[in-house]
């Protein structure tokens, strides 16, 4: 296996699932990765109503899904995310629960 | 060219699946298409003859999303519905569209989740056609599926709706006009004023056109508004011409004279009427879409799905998400 996919494939930091969420982000709202930040509100800065939240959510759980078996959101918990930098803390406890799990 | 596959969730719209299921195999039979029947196998197989005839197939799918469920947290919660299903087979290029009777905000969800969004488009926008007396069709975009909208959003509902009326209208040069309170540019809210002049750097937009334009020949192909306002005019359409034909029809009830002469007319009413009949008009299109999505009326019967799959199996030959990609792209 090449060393570059190997890391890529290793456990996933705060700044990795930070740079999955900016991109995705970004192509859902159709806006520049620099303009999501750690510190962005998806409301009041991005403009993200509850579907682009929703989209989010669907494109994280296929992509981190494939490297996490039993990672998933909890719709519920959205309404408690309201920075980006939220949603990063949010899916790295939910990675560790999955990861605990399996 | 080989047969286009429509994907058919069978287990949606107040007649599922009877009229859906005898839609589908007209489809079949009428239009030379083949379909995915999606839906509860138990209830979708006893609907169809023995043997299966080619060009029919099912899909197993578990849920059901009903009429009244929230649509994001239903696509999310019933992964295996005939709903999300249908939209998946899509995807997966099991079909080459999809049609559905059920939940319209589900729908929506489902086509957008699972098919994608055409680049550079900020929310899907359903166009439904409404009959115009002796002339066709005029589409209303958005119909339903995106209630709160920006300015620069009503510019991509423009696109897009003139980009499917050169496919549903076949006019080649679409005109366009926005839905408001006055013909004048300054008249409207804030979101119309602001939306205007934006939408004067759109080819074929005229300007404002009111409610009472629609449905009328000298007006515009393609009226462009907000999901809210669009569904409210489209319901109010549906309701001001179900209560004319009561007033109609009671006024040949009233004496024996007008019996009689409503018996020598009334055969062309009906025929006439017809066009207004919202289950004949084939149902919306979601454009913005990576696919093709046909939403058709909530209590369609069997005529109504065999129009439907007419329209989608059109939307598929024409390649309208493409089409629409290239117009966004283009206006970029």
């Amino acid at each position: 296996m090449p060393a570059e996919t190997h890391v890529e494939r290793g456990p996933l930091g705060p700044d990795d699932v930070l740079a999955i969420i900016r991109e995705r982000l970004a192509e859902i709202l159709d806006i520049d990765e620099t303009l999501v930040m750690r510190e962005s509100r998806f409301s009041e800065d991005l403009e993200a109503d509850s579907l682009a939240l929703i989209e989010l959510v669907e494109a994280l759980e296929e992509e981190l899904g494939e490297r996490t078996v039993g990672f998933s959101v909890e719709d519920e918990d959205l309404v408690d995310l309201a920075t980006v930098g939220d949603a990063v803390d949010y899916v790295m406890a939910r990675l560790q629960v999955a990861s605990a799990g399996s | 060219m080989t047969a286009c596959t429509v994907a058919v969730d069978a287990m949606g719209g107040d007649r599922a699946p009877g009229e859906i299921v005898t839609g589908a195999l007209r489809g079949v039979e009428e239009l030379g298409i083949q379909v995915l029947l999606v839906g509860r196998e138990e209830e979708v197989t006893p609907l169809l003859p023995s043997p299966l005839p080619s060009g029919v197939s099912v899909l197993d799918a578990r849920d059901v999303i009903a009429m009244d469920d929230e649509p994001a947290s239903a696509v999310r919660k019933k992964k295996d519905s005939s709903m999300v299903r249908s939209a998946q087979a899509v995807r997966d290029g099991r079909a080459d569209a999809m049609v559905t009777a059920g939940n319209t905000g589900a729908a929506m969800a489902a086509a957008l989740l699972r098919m994608g969004r055409i680049k550079g488009v900020a929310r899907p926008a359903i166009a439904v056609p409404l009959p115009v007396p002796g002339h066709g069709y005029q589409l209303l975009v958005d119909a339903g599926a995106t209630t709160d909208v920006s300015p620069e959003w009503l510019v991509q509902f423009a696109i897009m709706g003139r980009e499917y009326a050169r496919v549903r209208l076949g006019v080649d040069q679409p005109t366009l006009g926005l839905l408001s309170i006055g013909e004048e540019p300054g008249k409207g809210d804030e979101l119309r004023k602001l939306a205007y002049p934006l939408l004067q750097a759109v080819p074929g937009f005229v300007g404002n056109v009111e409610g009472r334009d629609f449905m009328r020949a000298e007006t515009v192909d393609v009226v462009v508004t907000d999901g809210f306002t669009g569904n409210v005019a489209l319901k109010s359409l549906e309701g001001a011409l179900r209560s004319l034909a009561s007033l109609v029809f009671g006024v040949f009830e009233s004496s024996p004279e007008a019996k009689a002469a409503g018996d020598v007319v009334m055969p062309m009413l009906l025929d006439a009427a017809e066009a207004y009949d919202p289950e004949l008009t084939g149902g919306g299109v979601l454009l913005g879409v990576a696919g093709v999505c046909v939403i058709s009326h909530g209590s369609s019967s069997a005529n109504a799905i065999l129009k439907a799959l007419a329209v989608a199996n059109d939307a598929v030959r024409a390649d309208v998400p493409e089409r629409v990609r290239e117009a966004i792209a283009n206006a970029r």
